[in-house]
């Protein structure tokens, strides 16, 4: 039934429960192991796959022979995915040669371990940017070339002509290294088709509603006959939208075998096939006029995306400047695919326009606080970049327009920068809310948590609407044969899925007002929900509990479908941050002390969910900053860092003390995605802070401590 | 503050290279052997025949209070013993990296904390194992279960087991540590999502739920 008003979200200050802090709905299954990720899903006679993959880029296959496998004790099926004579074209999916299956997980690789591959390799392997640039080397990228150029904007001879009229000018390059989305779990699935005409597919997968079709062809069966699920899953951060050769190998050694088939990618696995953030090598020229107006900048940019185009956010990022260029190129490498991580393209571009504003800034003797509000139209920034110099201590701290020195002690500096996401959201996504007469109600949407929070509102935003407690309302989530809801990327989810959440619950309440008005001697809308009780608003005395009113539905259960709404949401998140480091000028060790962080993002649905997405945001970029990146040997053409001790994450030591605050003065009564903006400006505000410290100005992630030494000798 | 001693070399005072060093040793058939020898609890051992053991072997194994008859191989590690060998599976303790760089698998082992994927089944026998399902259930948490639920310790929660354990083994081997000392024990822990702070947090609270009560009150 559609309802007779239309649903909008209460005044802030009329929320019981949304806007507040809620502890998420499934934390106590996520404390104690209970809940089950698909690693963990455990089928009577499943088998475990492994892949074999080939470490080597570019390979002429000379012998596949999987059958001594079949052989191993335990393994119970071998296929090999190439032949003799085929090429592997690039490091990763393309590598793998052969799968196996196996009782346990230890036969399978010995079954991995018993085959017989053997490959002619060619040189040159083609994973690095030189390769691809060499004029000598095989063409190997998209159209047969080794570089596109992708974008153009601007008046490169407009732009050029006024750098010619600046106070000041500088050219610098930055770069920035592929980093891994390094999801815990790992990317995989888990098919359970036992025969018959239908299978339950276990995945871990941030694109639930999306998925059973692709499942479904693998398997040969009928879409409607598939179930995905991914009740929880380990991360995804972009890398996960599809099921991947990974997913469908494992579909059709199910159908092969009428037996379950467990197969999660490796540790080395996910480095080599997983995705990947692009890399980044930007020379920008910028120029600025001495009373600090950014006047003119000309970008060009080159993305390392493998065999994927890669992302880039484009130049100038955010700040106005009268006259600009840019242009981007996609650089191909034999290597894995980029694929979207966490506001694509956004961490890149922010940390060469972060840098250059700062080292003109500083040129120009403006302190960089002030130099960057001159530069920004948006007043929402100013009172963003305001708040974060004062938490971070900014109008006490000496260094305003010269670095510290580099005296042998250690040194403290303070850097900025500021981002932007757009948290567009679309039509599509659904919403069932049903109330049976024992007093269960639930929130069924097929959307998945990746870890966000997002299952705690499903549940949240019912309970809110009929004044009840969180834990009240059951949330279920994450499996295709629920309403439709939209895969979670660029920030959408909560834009697509609440506002569909919100108008079922919205009309559960006016279908369940209709029938227990009467009751109340009182007109529908002119009811209450409050604290678990519904009271008629003429007269308080008369109220039913919620049970009562549940018992009055008889003996069918209410059910309420919602679907998306546009009013209810929003788009447009503004972020600023404010980074706190400290440098030993003698040893060139980095230590951030302090990271402060601020966004906006409208109506936040559950204020300690959204803090944690901030300090998650916050520390990707400082891990990014000091310590990720991925390393091939040029020569073996082998990654270096397959495995968690060489490709280095934030660990609990790197962490500073964070503050992380959603930007009240936001009166927008809407809802957006809020994960993406936090995670595009620490690493540039801690490069700059190290500047700001001790006067180097390292352009080149991540500032590990040997480039830090290296550049203060240089200086000195 | 002084390090206690202990008899057994384990996370916090093993090396990484040394501790590597000696897993290394023990998946060596003829070190595995002698080792088992040595332990004077090891005896339920069925198949251990002549010197060397080689296919599957049914042991015995202390976990959670209750014993538990595990069929595994003398390669098997805990983390896939737990995950894959036992009924019914204890998957709570997550396989991330699979070679002890990540402490999503942590356990507790006679009280210290260890990782899962660095130990073989068939050292255990005798020892007391504990694992995230040991310490709590969604209807009766533990104080740091309990306290990483109100402080929002965690997100995808893939390697909260793991800190939840590691947090646990701090706080009860030493009920007056400093945050500091909390760090340093859960260092041997990553989490992607980021939820470092709120764990910090999340100690802190269980640390003072778990004090020992003092006086009458």
């Amino acid at each position: 039934m559609r309802a007779r008003s239309e649903p909008a979200w209460k005044p802030k200050k009329d929320l019981t429960v949304l806007n507040r802090d809620i502890p998420r709905v499934d934390g106590p299954e996520k404390v104690t192991g209970a809940a089950k990720y698909t690693h963990d899903i455990r089928l009577p006679r499943m088998v475990y796959a492994r892949f074999w993959i080939h470490p080597y880029p570019r390979l002429n296959l000379t012998k596949v022979d999987v059958a001594p496998a079949l052989k191993v004790k335990g393994v119970v099926y071998v296929k090999a995915l190439k032949e003799a004579g085929e090429d592997v074209r690039y490091q990763g999916a393309d590598a793998a040669i052969a799968v196996v299956a196996a009782e346990t997980p230890e036969a399978a690789e010995d079954g991995l371990r018993a085959m017989i591959i053997e490959a002619e390799e060619l040189y040159p392997p083609m994973v690095t940017a030189e390769q691809a640039l060499d004029e000598s080397s095989p063409k190997i990228g998209r159209g047969g070339k080794n570089v596109n150029v992708r974008e153009e904007r601007g008046d490169e001879e407009a732009a050029n002509i006024a750098l010619d009229t600046v106070d000041v000018l500088i050219e610098e390059s930055y770069s920035l290294p592929v980093q891994h989305h390094v999801c815990l779990e790992t990317h995989g699935s888990v098919v359970d088709y036992r025969g018959g005409d239908e299978a339950t597919v276990y995945t871990s997968i941030q694109n639930v509603s999306g998925t059973n079709a692709s499942a479904a062809r693998a398997l040969e069966l009928d879409a409607d006959k598939v179930n995905v699920i991914t009740h929880h899953m380990g991360g995804g951060f972009g890398s996960k939208f599809g099921i991947g050769i990974e997913g469908s190998t494992a579909c059709r050694i199910a159908k092969e075998l009428g037996r379950p088939v467990h197969l999660m990618l490796t540790r080395g696995d996910e480095f080599l096939m997983g995705g990947n953030r692009s890399g980044s090598q930007q020379t920008i020229v910028g120029g600025a006029s001495k009373d600090g107006r950014l006047v003119a900048l000309v970008a060009k940019a080159d993305r390392f995306g493998g065999t994927g185009g890669g992302a880039f956010a484009g130049l100038p990022y955010i700040y106005k400047v009268e006259n600009s260029f840019f242009e981007s190129r996609s650089i191909y490498t034999a290597t894995d695919s980029s694929r979207a991580m966490r506001a694509p393209g956004h961490p890149q571009a922010s940390f060469g326009m972060e840098s250059m504003v700062d080292e003109l800034a500083f040129a120009v003797g403006i302190d960089p606080l002030t130099f960057r509000k001159q530069n920004l139209e948006d007043p929402v920034y100013h009172r963003q970049l305001d708040r974060v110099a004062k938490e971070i201590g900014w109008d006490a701290h000496p260094n305003k327009t010269e670095p510290g020195a580099v005296d042998g002690t250690r040194q403290v500096g303070i850097g900025f920068a500021i981002s932007q996401w757009g948290s567009r959201s679309r039509p599509g996504s659904q919403c069932e809310v049903r109330i049976e007469p024992d007093g269960r109600i639930t929130s069924t949407t097929g959307t998945q948590d990746l870890g966000t929070g997002s299952r705690t509102y499903v549940a949240a935003i019912v309970a809110e609407e009929f004044g009840l407690e969180v834990g009240d309302v059951t949330a279920r989530i994450g499996e295709s044969a629920f309403p439709t809801s939209a895969g979670s990327g660029g920030s959408v989810t909560t834009g697509c899925s609440a506002p569909a959440i919100k108008d079922a619950a919205h009309n559960a309440r006016e279908a369940f007002e209709a029938r227990i008005a009467p009751m109340l001697d009182a007109e529908p809308g002119q009811l209450v929900w409050r604290g678990g009780e519904v009271i008629s608003a003429q007269d308080p005395q008369k109220s039913l509990t919620w049970k009562q009113a549940c018992a009055a539905l008889g003996s069918e259960p209410l059910s309420a479908m919602g679907e998306w709404q546009e009013h209810l949401r929003s788009q447009g998140v503004h972020g600023a941050q404010a980074a706190k480091v400290e440098v030993d000028t003698v040893t060139g060790e980095l230590k951030v002390l302090k990271m402060v962080f601020i966004q906006d993002c409208g109506l936040v649905l559950n204020r300690l969910a959204a803090r944690s997405q901030v300090n998650g945001g916050q520390i990707q970029a400082l891990s990014y900053g000091l310590l990720e990146a991925r390393v091939h040997d040029p020569d073996l053409g082998l990654m270096l860092t397959d495995n968690l001790d060489d490709y280095k994450i934030a660990g609990v030591q790197e962490i500073p003390e964070m503050i992380s605050i959603m930007d009240d003065d936001d009166d927008r009564l809407a809802v957006m995605g809020m994960a993406e903006a936090n995670c595009i400006p620490g690493h540039g505000a801690i490069a700059n802070a190290l500047f700001n410290a001790c006067g180097l100005r390292l352009r080149d992630l991540p500032l590990t401590a040997d480039k830090i030494i290296m550049g203060l000798s240089d200086r000195s | 503050m002084a390090e206690p001693k202990d008899p057994a070399p384990t996370r916090d005072t093993l090396s990484r290279r040394t501790f590597l060093k000696s897993a290394g040793g023990v998946a060596a058939g003829g070190m595995l052997t002698s080792q088992l020898a040595a332990e004077p609890e090891a005896t339920p051992l069925k198949a251990t025949a002549g010197r060397t053991l080689a296919g599957d072997v049914t042991i015995e194994l202390d976990l959670n209070g209750r014993k538990h008859e595990v069929t595994v191989e003398p390669r098997t590690t805990l983390l896939s013993a737990l995950r894959h060998r036992i009924e019914p599976p204890h998957t709570g303790t997550k396989e991330v990296c699979d070679q002890g760089n990540c402490g999503a698998c942590t356990v507790i082992v006679d009280g210290r904390p260890a990782y899962a994927c660095m130990l073989l089944a068939v050292d255990l026998v005798g020892r007391k194992l504990r694992t995230v399902e040991g310490l709590g259930s969604v209807e009766n948490l533990s104080p740091v279960q309990a306290a990483f639920c109100e402080h929002d310790a965690l997100m995808c929660g893939f390697c909260t087991p793991g800190f939840v354990v590691a947090t646990t083994a701090c706080l009860e081997r030493r009920p007056d540590a400093d945050l500091a000392t909390i760090k340093r024990e859960l260092s041997g822990n990553l989490c992607r999502c980021g939820t470092y702070p709120f764990i910090f947090d999340a100690a802190e609270t269980a640390r003072a739920a778990m004090a020992p009560k003092k006086g009458g009150k």
